[in-house]
């Protein structure tokens, strides 16, 4: 029986001795002290779904460099699955992260987390009202979320009509006055009014397929761009069109029409509101008192799908996001107000979202 | 003559095979025994030029638990992309994407006709008597399509004589329970037998959670402390039940009609993201999945020829329901998807030896797919609900005819032409030639070569999903040529030795990959040239060390290159000459087995090199998957009483309690047992 064991033993030592320094490495727990100051630009990249591989960058403009991946390194911890947004507020940074059904409040200087809102749907973007009080809207939700930033905690529920949980989609918020104003996107077609003392949908404005998108100029004019659905769709396939809305009678004052198969999306203003920028293939920019479509663009197309763009409030320079292949580091393109690219750098993946300090 | 000849041949080889295969399960006292290595001069035709992997008896058998994702993963060097037990596990076969790998069950393509691909964790592999590996090229002899090559699946008829039941129970870890119980009844004319499995698990494995950190606060809400959680796999229960029901009758007069029928009922929770700050008990993630797969077969063999029909059906209903409670008790659909996929599948073949030097075959199939998807429910502008997806069939022919020649033993040539026709497309000719000779008869060294084109068609997803479905899409084509070269030595009693090194160069054009679009769905397109290149590397050794002792190592090595080589997508796109994202460059697997008496000791190792997130091949901090080992280890100790062998097993999966990931955001479990118990009742025996 000795005899037996010997071999048994030596031929266990030779496969053991094979598995030896096979441990996987981690990179966690160490942290980075930030502390940038000034004006800057935080970029949301969405990452890819159901990677978890979200991540934040930040761009100074006066010295032209960007910080990559500043959440992790700030915090030692994944920022999530999909960052769709950020806010500002209470000089706090509001990143709503989608598929992580969470908000995470970070300081504009270091980076570092002050605070979550957890268990939220499908979070898109969040609207402050008050120190205690903010709406979020969801996707596959057929409910705004009533937030207290203060508390990091849900306090209610917005319930918007005609909507089932499986079709809902509220996207991007703006106020006037006692109201706020939300585009419904997926499978949808309209513009909801939110009274916000009593957190009722008032009102709603059929709009064309899809708003994608909405924004308040310095007139007190709404503008949404719908995106026309998609070929095949049950709920309709139309050509996308730009919308001036009146906030004060919420009725559509003009529809600019694109043309059948155009994809337009990104409505964005300029600091002062009175330009309007969007991306259609290329990037356009036209003024808010327009009456047509301009006929050539602001920048055009660069072999590229630009997924991004944003414009600094501060002086009205370009910033367009370019996704690539959505698998690799995006890369941004700032211009001139002119159109003369000024600087570019590379972000995280799929770069989305945009957000001024 | 001839085949007589052959069926001599190959039963020598048969009866090395099973000598090597080691541990056999359901018996409780075994011997083993060496054989010796035989010149085959004469090498079975239908194989000439052949790159081929088999899996032997002891590999498919080794445990209930196991899925042929598992076996895969320990005893090739496929890469097998899985996030644990009982989720979705595809593979990348030589570099190329899941559904560049074709998969068949006693001859029926299993390919989910809408997604292209197959979900091996779904094949029991129990269920499965006979696997192999056709890498690259020697796929063309069986199916189209298999830019990467072909899993082939079938089971056997090979019962014992008279009534015989075996049944194993094995608990495991995370309060893991499985269930394996076959019937079989065999006489001269009748193989008759019954297998059901059923897995259940809530799968609840703890891991520390290093994507995420729990804060601690004070009173007034201030961050004054951080700390990864260890957490639990949340949302990952599990219920498989499989049922196979297999019928052959012989007529010992040259034919052989069989029966298989194999029932899958799944109900799967899909496992929560690292980085889900959702509260489990609100959210509902599960895919159910019903398939019926059937294949009546009709064999006739005479002496020169050998015909044989095969007709089959499947059924696949499958479910997603993402729900949410929305207040006690009300649950909401988020997502709520289901689809039903028919098939209907028929086969000819035919095998003619005129002479010793020749042989030909030809084969035509026919798979009609019939798919209903839904997808989403809305409500349409006028208010009345309608439902996202598609409901579309699709015939796809596919037609082979091969002429092999051994115009000398040692020498022997292959010619396959198929032609494939997917709905109404034909596909170009597919041509595939193959080489191979003996070049040293001592040590049975072997050279062979071979080269093919091949095409792979888009699937019904990428064709009609809604929303971004492309009927436009052009069909994936490339060029793969293999060369290689093996050898097998060995002394009766003592060692056998073999081992094969083959390289492989594949270009394949109109690479399909889904992107996103602004509108915020994917949409395929055809992107990429890939260059997938690389070797194989495999190698077997038997040993009896001392009298009563069997060792049985078997290793294989992969180095896959797998090239983005097409154009950049923007200025930008770093992406070009770089590694696909989730294909390692490097796998290995080692199998040891070591058997004395009725003890088993069986040692499975495996290593991925790392694998890109990004298509760059980028360093980032959250986008990076490390190389990893993975170590198993299980001790068998057979019993025989009287009335009935039993059969001890204890399973230690990741021995080393690695903490690793397969998959971004979705950690494995560390060490975790399983204990079986066999249990084979010999009422029937006469011993």
């Amino acid at each position: 029986m000795k005899s037996m064991l010997k071999p048994f033993t030596i031929f266990i030592l030779i496969l053991s001795s094979l598995t030896l320094g096979g441990c996987m490495e981690w990179d966690y727990g160490e942290t980075e002290d930030f502390d940038v100051t000034g004006s800057g630009l935080f970029i949301t990249n969405e990452g890819n779904f159901q990677y978890g591989n979200a991540t934040l960058s930040y761009y100074d403009p006066a010295t032209n460099t960007v910080q990559n991946e500043v959440f992790f390194r700030a915090n030692g911890m994944k920022l999530g699955d999909v960052a769709q947004s950020m806010s500002i507020y209470d000089n706090k940074g509001w990143i709503v992260v989608n598929n992580s059904h969470v908000i995470f409040a970070i300081d504009l200087n270091t980076f570092k987390e002050i605070g979550r809102i957890e268990n939220l749907t499908s979070p898109r973007y969040i609207h402050f009202l008050s120190d205690e009080k903010a709406y979020v809207t969801q996707l596959w939700d057929n409910r705004i979320f009533i937030v207290n930033p203060k508390k990091y905690e849900i306090t209610g529920y917005i319930t918007v009509p005609d909507m089932t949980m499986e079709s809902g989609s509220t996207e991007q918020m703006v106020q006037y006055g006692k109201y706020v104003y939300c585009n419904c996107w997926s499978y949808q077609n309209r513009i909801i009014k939110i009274d916000t003392e009593t957190d009722q949908v008032v009102d709603q404005l059929t709009v064309g397929i899809q708003p994608t998108s909405l924004v308040l100029d310095r007139y007190d004019k709404m503008w949404t761009v719908t995106d026309g659905g998609y070929e095949g769709s049950p709920y309709g396939h139309e050509a996308p069109s730009l919308y001036r809305i009146d906030a004060a009678t919420f009725t559509i004052e003009k529809q600019f029409k694109f043309k059948f198969g155009d994809w337009p999306s990104e409505v964005q203003l300029n600091g002062t509101g009175d330009t309007l920028y969007w991306i259609n293939n290329d990037i356009w920019r036209m003024d808010v008192t327009a009456e047509r479509l301009p006929v050539r663009p602001f920048l055009e197309y660069r072999d590229t799908k630009y997924y991004g763009l944003t414009v600094n409030p501060f002086n009205g320079e370009v910033y367009v996001a370019d996704a690539i292949d959505y698998q690799q580091q995006g890369m941004i393109y700032r211009y001139s107000p002119q159109g003369e690219l000024i600087d570019e750098f590379y972000v995280g993946i799929t770069p989305g979202a945009f957000c001024w300090k | 003559m001839t085949v007589t000849y052959r069926i001599a041949s190959m039963k020598k080889i048969l009866i090395l095979f099973l000598l090597l295969a080691g541990v056999m399960p359901g018996f409780a006292q075994r011997s083993y025994k060496l054989g010796e290595v035989v010149v085959r001069a004469k090498r079975p035709m239908k194989e000439i030029g052949v790159t081929k992997t088999t899996f032997d008896s002891a590999m498919l058998k080794e445990n209930i638990a196991l899925s042929m994702a598992d076996i895969l993963a320990f005893n090739s060097s496929i890469f097998v992309k899985s996030y644990g037990r009982a989720t979705l596990s595809t593979v990348a076969f030589r570099g190329t994407s899941p559904s560049h790998t074709q998969v068949t069950w006693n001859g029926m393509r299993i390919n989910n006709p809408m997604l292209g691909m197959t979900d091996f964790s779904t094949i029991p592999s129990y269920f499965i008597d006979q696997a192999s590996l056709l890498h690259g090229t020697s796929s063309v002899n069986e199916t189209g399509g298999g830019l990467g090559g072909l899993v082939k699946l079938a089971t056997e008829p090979d019962t014992p004589e008279g009534f015989n039941v075996q049944y194993v129970q094995g608990i495991g870890s995370f309060s893991t329970f499985d269930e394996f119980a076959r019937l079989t009844y065999g006489s001269d004319k009748w193989h008759v037998s019954t297998r059901a499995v059923h897995s259940s698990s809530p799968n609840d494995y703890k891991y520390i959670n290093h994507d995420k950190k729990v804060n601690i606060y004070d009173d007034d809400h201030n961050i004054i402390g951080q700390y990864h959680p260890k957490e639990r796999n949340r949302s990952g229960a599990f219920r498989d039940t499989h049922i196979l029901q297999e019928v052959y009758y012989n007529t010992l007069k040259g034919d052989r009609l069989g029966l298989n029928a194999w029932y899958i009922d799944s109900n799967r929770e899909l496992p929560m993201l690292t980085t889900d700050y959702g509260n489990e008990a609100d959210f509902e993630n599960r895919q159910r999945e019903q398939t019926f797969r059937s294949v009546l077969s009709w064999d006739h063999t005479r002496s020169k020829w050998k015909a044989g029909l095969k007709g089959g059906y499947i059924h696949t209903w499958m479910a997603y329901d993402y729900r949410r409670e929305v207040s006690e008790g009300n649950w909401a659909s988020m997502t709520r998807s289901r689809s039903k996929v028919n098939t209907i599948y028929g086969q000819a073949e035919g095998e003619y030896t005129p002479s010793r030097k020749w042989f030909f075959t030809a084969n035509l199939s026919a798979h009609q797919h019939f798919v209903r998807s839904q997808d989403k429910n809305i409500i349409l502008q006028d208010g009345d609900k309608a439902i996202v997806g598609y409901d579309k069939g699709r015939i796809e022919l596919s037609g082979s005819a091969s002429a092999k020649w051994q115009p000398i033993d040692r020498l022997g040539m292959s010619v396959v032409v198929r032609e494939e026709m997917f709905g109404t497309d034909w596909s170009p000719l597919i041509p595939a030639f193959f080489i191979d000779g003996v070049v040293l008869p001592e040590g049975n060294v072997t050279l062979k070569a071979s080269i093919s084109r091949n095409y792979r068609v888009p699937t019904l997803n990428d064709l009609y999903f809604l929303p971004g479905g492309n009927p436009d899409l052009r069909n994936e084509h490339g060029f793969t040529y293999d060369l290689g070269a093996s050898f097998e030595v060995g002394k009766k009693e003592v060692y056998s030795l073999s081992g094969s090194v083959t390289w492989f160069d594949s270009r394949i054009d109109d690479w399909i990959i889904w992107l996103p679009t602004t509108k915020g769905f994917f949409s395929p397109r055809n992107v990429k040239e890939v260059h997938a290149y690389g070797v194989e590397v495999t190698g077997n050794l038997g040993v009896q060390p001392f009298k009563g002792w069997f060792l049985d190592l078997n290793g294989s090595y992969s180095w896959t290159p797998s090239i983005n080589e097409g154009e950049k997508m923007s200025p930008a796109d770093q992406s070009v000459g770089k590694q696909l994202p989730y294909v390692p460059k490097h796998s290995a697997s080692l199998t040891g087995r070591l058997s004395w008496r009725s003890w088993g000791f069986l040692y499975k190792w495996c290593w991925y090199s790392e694998r890109f997130t990004m298509s760059s091949n980028d360093y980032t901090l959250t986008g990076h998957l490390p190389q990893y080992f993975m170590s198993n280890i299980s001790l068998e100790k057979g019993l025989s009483f009287k009335p009935v062998d039993l059969s001890l097993k204890l399973a230690v999966n990741n021995l080393f309690n690695e903490d690793y990931l397969s998959v971004l955001s979705r950690p494995m479990p560390g060490i975790n047992f399983e204990f079986f118990i066999g249990i084979t009742p010999k009422f029937n025996r006469k011993k």
